[in-house]
């Protein structure tokens, strides 16, 4: 039988699982996507240890050929420490959602980057809980419907949306590495996730990537709104790029 | 492992020769809306979901970019140059 080209999937993704469980439009495999292939470029499949949490990001349980463990919600962070505490030789990526690593989890992250704890955290945000039907999280934006702001998040009440590498990287030491990413910038993405990836492999200590996310069916928005949402919207409030630690410290 | 073997649909337009997987694709959009040329549009042939996929040859024709490929969260696209026609055969 002749072979036919086959879809352009990174290595590390397993394809018998593929179609995978994300909805139509939806952000992580993205990231996903650009994870894959960093750690194929990067040669460390083998020894590679991905955990999910609780909400969207654990659909990723049968992504990859990689040995995978998923935790309770927000606890996935201190699983991949003690992973990585007792076999240092793993290179450990905690995957979460802005509700596991910014709400409940929010305790484990500031202390692994505080730390500086060598494993990496990949947090996908995509400004609610969508798992549950789309409840308001810490990053919903000012004025954005949720189930749970049907007339728009009031800061007043509610505060503002948290800036998470903000956070971190005036928490975390200078080897730490931080960046926040977007999924309409997917090559930008990878570079800043390889980095991140390799500040964990050579030892230098922490690694905390934000990916800007998408939630079609969230966020109720066809393609069109969907990428003006992120592209504007999102892109407004959460800066993407690389963040450097300030100078003079440590 | 299990290997899993996706059939295409098989489309030339401009400078690509455009290959949609109906097994993998969702029909979220988000490749129209990327499509620099605007080649990228609706077709007849239903995909995974049972919802429509995609079909070049709806705008100018394709330069090749493979903005679509990379922006399709299910790798149901692949992009093959026309002059890259030969290398078509690896899987």
């Amino acid at each position: 039988m002749a072979t036919l080209p086959q879809p352009p999937m990174p290595v590390v993704w397993r394809s018998e699982t593929k179609p995978h469980k994300f909805c139509p439009g939806c952000g992580h495999p993205l990231v996903l996507k650009a994870l894959g292939e960093s750690i194929e470029e990067l040669g460390i499949q083998d020894k590679t240890v991905f955990g999910c949490d609780i909400g969207c990001s654990l659909l990723a349980w049968d992504f990859f050929n990689l040995d995978t463990v998923q935790a309770h919600h927000g606890r996935v962070t201190p699983v991949i420490v003690g992973l990585h505490r007792a076999n240092p030789r793993l290179v450990g990526i905690a995957y979460m959602g802005d509700g596991g690593g910014y709400a409940i989890g929010s305790q484990h992250l500031v202390n692994a980057a505080t730390r500086n704890e060598k494993i990496m955290v990949l947090l996908v945000n995509n400004t609610l809980y969508a798992m549950t039907g789309g409840q308001m999280a810490p990053t919903t934006l000012p004025k954005q419907k949720t189930e749970t702001s049907p007339y728009g998040r009031e800061p007043e009440t509610t505060g503002k949306p948290t800036l998470g590498p903000e956070m971190i990287r005036a928490i975390a030491p200078d080897s730490a590495y931080v960046a926040r990413g977007t999924v309409s910038r997917l090559p930008q993405l990878k570079r800043f996730i390889k980095k991140g990836l390799e500040n964990v492999v050579s030892g230098k200590g922490f690694a905390f990537i934000e990916a800007l996310s998408l939630c079609p069916t969230n966020w109720r928005t066809n393609a069109e709104e969907t990428w003006k949402f992120l592209e504007q919207d999102m892109h407004g409030y959460f800066p993407v790029g690389e963040l450097a630690p300030e100078k003079g410290e440590e | 492992m299990m290997a899993v073997a996706f059939k295409p649909i098989i489309y030339e337009d401009g400078k690509g020769i455009f290959h949609l997987y109906p097994g993998l694709c969702k029909g979220c959009g988000l490749c129209i809306q990327k499509c620099p040329v605007n080649t990228i549009g609706w077709s007849d042939t239903l995909g995974v979901f049972g919802t429509p996929t995609v079909e070049p040859g709806h705008g100018k024709p394709c330069t090749a970019c493979k903005n679509c490929q990379t922006v399709c969260p299910d790798c149901a696209i692949l992009i093959v140059p026309i002059k890259d026609r030969k290398n078509l055969k690896e899987s």
